[in-house]
């Protein structure tokens, strides 16, 4: 037979097969629908984001290229990054720095809080617009004792346009309110609300001068045809220049923003594994529905047999079918999933601010090929029924099942892992992680798996006797064999384990990060103190209250050479990125003649080595810099070089929220580099504001870090994104509940015979109805205590384990998870039941 | 008809079937061994549990053997795995089976289509309307089985069997599951067909009455060949 011969007849099989798969599209399209969606919502969503940062890219870095240093630009650099030189066509400067602003006038303790200060020269944004009401001011054309000001700056003050502040002492009158700076990201971590001043203002503040919190830009807008090319010769050019000054950093609008793409990246491929969860579960859903449709099918494919059809025709004709159901199902999920960031945009504008763009297609191809793969790797280990299916069956019902062949069984079961796998790592474009995912996966399966069924073999053992007719039903139910409600306990066990698991780890973290600091760690940090001010701020510390006064010297350095070798060398190697910022990076100094505390030695001794100038690394810190005890490291401070030998390396511990540094140098070394003073203390929350409003008041230049609200913000945002993980989480949930429709509906036949025997033996339909419940009920709360069981044990070793807290989460989410599921399986089992609950009691005659 | 003196077109040797039953083997079939000719009619008659169907499924093919082993065409069927044998009844048996054994969810006329397009017949279209109009069901090619009587159903399933034009076809019981009348004249269309087709036909019943319109008729009794009759002299084979 040729191929065009034996191709005709399958697909015309596979056609005549669609015939009354209405039941099997439904639920098919419903496990796969709700999977799909997600992982395309997901998708859809980061791609929007990803889009409108792409967009938006000239306007998010207000410029093409930007040059940026924590010290004054030297001069041979700024000659490059004037207007005129090569393709600059126009240019900005932009000075950056975290400062105190006080309210004018009789301030009080609430009066003051820390604000990002900027400014910039005429000209700024170079791309996109800065909006401001009154409308129409620019920061270079502001007066020099004018001000813009962020809403939440004029609102924490309790002031409005026309009052006056007070910047490191000067007095500046607020001309306007900021509604939109284009080069601010919003969901980014800050200091405090945006300050802009003209570059004069600044000066006037005489804040520039101290400490190192400063940041230079200069904005360069290029003229050329082709301009990412433009701006990479742009920064290759500055780059070449400047091989003395190697912490300039650069950004290009071709990538304006790598912290937010690497941030985007990390949410995508975390969110998209959740996602993946509910498609996989989805997974089992379609594994169900064939096994029980090709349950039914058995005698229509004994007779294709004895007809002369091989099994891999039978099993290819079905095949083919299942994923034409699935096609249906994948494009109602890309359908739902393709509305995602339209739906973000509704509920959450500020994420989405510039519009949700376009249709996402990559997002509909991620979700199609995940859909088609998840139907097809889950549909094949029950289509393998197909080979297993004796043609003798057309003579003798009961004719012994064969063999599948070891090389279907073991393909069909190959397949499914390795398809699970691909897909984890399509999402999370990280093979070990997927590897591991998709062992995790296996295990929890698994178990849940080898749970039910011990459930099933207990309830099974019961004495029902002397049980309620409608308890003794529904155990009987569960221990029924071949139920087909297994792979429902299993998947929504699943998605109860997932959604608890998510929560618990959730606000387990969230409490840790607000109350899980130690009682005696500082509460406000103070920076950039000079030497001569440290005395007055000591003492307004002390009248203040503040106890466990922390101090320590700080110098600030950049990393010169390592083991010999001249950074710009090493920076060959680590071109860009965290490897490059790593190394070109403003490095912290200080100096101590003891192991502060919360520090412990791992190798070597402290000062030790009476010949040498002495250094302590921390020891990850050490790891990624590549050196070892014995290993020198140099250190350009500020115009001067000094070399030290690495004697110890120290583990630290960063919970204890102490003052710590990765980098540690014997005393009597750098006493005489210049330098400032960093502080910590602890202050009841109450006294926290009285402390900044003083210690401003006196020492303008001095910056009062409270760390209570910074904290949370922190679990604010934190909340945020694990809301959004539950929500998607509750994906899961809901595709467990598809499967158990399913698989009520797929035995609608048997149930309606019974409930047609029980309406004719004497039961009401509400009766019948309540057996029923009974039954899903108790299936769910298996489910849901097996799935809170699992989530308990799951996040205690997560948290125990991998994030060394102690003590477990609370034993209450188990039997609410058991309970929430029970209701939830009783609502979806009885609207599945509905048509079998209607059946007359004469069907129980005429069968 | 005409005899043939050829090979024969299935031969059966020392065919033994057992299957096991708690702690024992029961012996269904019993070292049985059979031969047909091209073109032949031969009834396998014999009581419930005779072991008539076993026989029946183990010639087909579409059950192995404990132990001996069937040729057709010359062809070992143990030596065959399943794509083999089901390549060999696509092109060469046909089946008409006790309960009809047709595809729900096609048409009496796709039912009909199905094995002629397996095999890739090149007119299957006007065959099937031809063996439609044979069975006297020309204008039921839509219906589907659930809309046919009994003996319409048993009908479609021998315009199936006879569709590829097959050298051998196996019945099992064909016309157990109709009233007399019906199975009667189920068994006329049976018969005129395969005569005029000139195919072989194995046919399993329990009925003596047909088994007399059988030139030969092999008695089948506790899985063992108790008796066979030949009438091959006579004219009135059917």
């Amino acid at each position: 037979m040729s191929a065009g011969a034996s191709l005709r007849p399958l697909t015309a099989l596979m056609r005549r097969e669609s015939r009354g798969a209405r039941g099997r599209l439904v639920f098919m399209t419903a496990c796969l629908a709700i999977g799909v969606a997600a992982v395309t919502g997901v998708a859809a969503l980061v791609s929007a984001v990803e889009g409108a940062v792409r967009r938006d890219a000239r306007a998010l870095l207000a410029a093409d290229v930007v040059v940026e240093s924590r010290r004054p630009i030297p001069e041979e650099i700024e000659a490059l990054v004037a207007p005129g030189a090569g393709a600059v066509s126009r240019a900005a400067q932009v000075t950056e720095l975290g400062a105190m602003v006080r309210r004018g006038g009789d301030a009080g303790a609430d009066g003051i809080l820390l604000a990002e200060l900027k400014a910039a020269t005429a000209g700024y944004p170079l791309y996109g617009e800065l909006v401001t009401a009154p409308a129409g001011l620019r920061p270079g054309a502001l007066a020099e004792d004018e001000a813009i000001a962020a809403p939440e700056l004029l609102a924490q003050l309790s002031i409005g346009v026309g009052d006056s502040i007070l910047v490191g002492g000067q007095p500046f009158r607020i001309a306007a309110e900021l509604v939109d700076e284009p080069d601010r990201v919003d969901f980014a971590m800050t200091l405090g609300p945006r300050l802009f001043l003209s570059p004069a203002g600044l000066e006037r503040t005489a804040l520039v001068g101290f400490g190192s919190r400063v940041k230079h830009r200069r904005l360069v807008a290029l003229e050329s045809e082709r301009p990412k090319a433009a701006a990479r010769a742009f920064i290759d050019g500055v780059r070449e220049a400047s091989d003395k000054a190697a912490y300039l950093s650069y950004k290009s609008f071709t990538r304006p923003s790598p912290g937010l793409t690497r941030a985007l990246d990390n949410v995508g491929a975390y969110l998209g594994l959740v996602a993946l969860l509910s498609l996989l579960l989805g997974g089992i859903g379609v594994a169900q529905v064939v096994r029980a449709w090709l349950g039914s099918r058995a005698p229509a494919i004994a007779t294709l047999r004895s007809l002369g059809m091989r099994p891999r025709e039978v099993f290819l004709a079905y095949f083919g079918h299942v994923l034409g159901l699935a096609v249906i199902g994948c494009a109602a999920g890309i359908a739902a999933g393709l509305a995602a960031p339209q739906l973000v945009r509704a509920f959450v504008p500020e994420l989405m601010e510039s519009g949700a763009g376009g249709l996402q297609w990559g997002a509909a191809l991620r979700g199609l090929m995940l859909g088609m793969g998840t139907a097809a790797v889950f549909s094949l280990p029950p289509l393998t029924a197909v080979w297993r299916v004796s043609p003798a069956r057309v003579l003798r019902a009961e004719a012994a099942p064969l063999p599948a062949p070891p090389a279907v069984r073991l393909g069909t079961g190959a397949a499914l892992v390795f398809g699970v796998f691909a897909f984890a790592w399509l999402q999370a474009r990280d093979p070990l992680v997927a590897a591991a995912f998709t062992a995790g996966l296996g295990v929890l399966v698994g178990l849940l798996a080898g749970a039910a069924h011990l459930v099933s073999r207990l309830a099974g053992s019961v004495p029902r006797g002397a049980l309620a007719p409608t308890a003794r039903h529904g155990l009987a139910a569960l221990a029924r064999p071949g139920a087909g409600v297994a792979g429902a306990a299993v998947a929504l066990g699943l998605g109860t384990l997932v959604v608890v698991a998510l929560g618990l780890v959730g606000s387990r973290l969230r409490t840790e990060l607000i109350n899980g600091a130690p009682p005696d760690a500082p509460t406000v940090f103070l920076v950039d103190v000079q030497p001569d001010q440290w005395d007055g701020v000591q003492a307004i510390m002390g009248e203040e209250g503040a106890t466990n006064v922390d101090s320590t010297p700080v110098v600030m350095a950049r990393l010169a050479a390592l083991r010999g070798v001249p950074i710009g060398d090493l920076l060959g190697e680590r071109r860009r990125g965290r490897g490059r910022w790593q190394l070109t990076r403003e490095q912290r100094l200080t100096w101590s003649e003891e192991l502060p505390g919360g520090n412990t030695l791992v190798e070597g001794e402290l000062w030790s080595d009476p010949a040498a100038d002495e250094i302590s690394v921390e020891v990850e810190f050490a790891k990624s810099l590549g050196v070892g005890l014995g290993d020198t490291i140099a250190f350009d401070v500020q115009g001067v070089t000094m070399e030290f030998l690495v004697t110890s390396l120290r583990e630290v511990d960063w919970a204890s929220f102490r003052i710590n540094f990765f980098l540690l140098v014997e005393p009597g070394v750098m006493e005489g580099a210049p330098g400032w003073r960093l502080a910590a203390a602890n202050l009841p929350a109450e006294k926290e504001r009285g402390l900044q409003a003083r210690v401003v008041e006196a020492f303008p230049n001095v910056g009062v870090l409270r760390v209570r609200p910074l904290l949370e913000r922190v679990a604010s945002t934190l909340g945020r994104i694990a809301l959004a993980v539950r929500l998607l989480g509750g994906f899961t949930i809901l595709t467990g509940i598809a499967i158990l429709a399913g698989a009520v509906a797929a035995s609608s036949m048997r149930r309606g015979g019974e409930a047609a025997l029980l309406k004719a033996l004497g039961l009401t339909r509400r009766g019948v109805a309540l057996l029923f419940s009974v039954e899903f009920g108790l299936l769910g709360l298996v489910a849901g205590l097996l799935g809170g069981l699992g989530a308990l044990l799951l996040s205690w070793v997560f948290l125990s384990v991998g994030l060394d807290m102690e003590g477990a989460p609370s034993l209450a989410a188990v039997p609410a998870a058991g309970l929430a599921t029970a209701a939830l399986a009783v609502l979806a089992g009885l609207a599945a039941s509905a048509r079998a609950l209607g059946s007359s009691p004469m069907a129980a005659l005429r069968r | 008809m005409t005899m043939s003196s050829a090979a024969p077109l299935l031969q059966a040797a020392g065919l033994t079937k057992r299957l096991r039953s708690g702690s024992r083997d029961l012996t269904i079939l019993d070292g049985v061994n059979l031969s047909v000719d091209a073109g032949e009619f031969v009834c396998i008659v014999g009581p419930s549990g005779s072991g008539k169907s076993t026989l029946l499924g183990l010639l087909a093919g579409l059950d192995r053997p404990t132990a001996g082993d069937v040729t057709i065409d010359g062809a070992s069927l143990a030596a065959m795995d399943e794509d083999e044998l089901a390549v060999l009844r696509r092109g060469r048996v046909g089946f008409v089976f006790q309960s009809f054994q047709l595809l729900g969810n096609l048409t009496a006329r796709e039912n009909i289509l199905l094995p002629m397009e397996l095999t890739g017949v090149e007119d299957a279209a006007a065959r099937a309307d031809t063996l439609l109009d044979q069975v006297g069901l020309a204008d039921r090619g839509h219906h589907y089985p659930s809309q046919l009587s009994g003996g319409e159903q048993q009908r479609v399933a021998l315009a199936r069997a006879f569709g590829p034009r097959p050298a051998l076809l196996f019945a099992d019981e064909p016309t157990g599951n109709l009233d007399s009348e019906t199975g009667a004249r189920v068994l006329e269309m049976l018969l005129d067909l395969r005569r005029d087709e000139g195919t072989a036909l194995i046919l399993v019943t329990h009925d003596l009455e047909i088994a007399a319109r059988a030139p030969r008729a092999v008695h089948v009794r506790g899985g063992r060949i108790e008796q066979e009759i030949d009438r091959r002299g006579d004219a009135s084979a059917g």
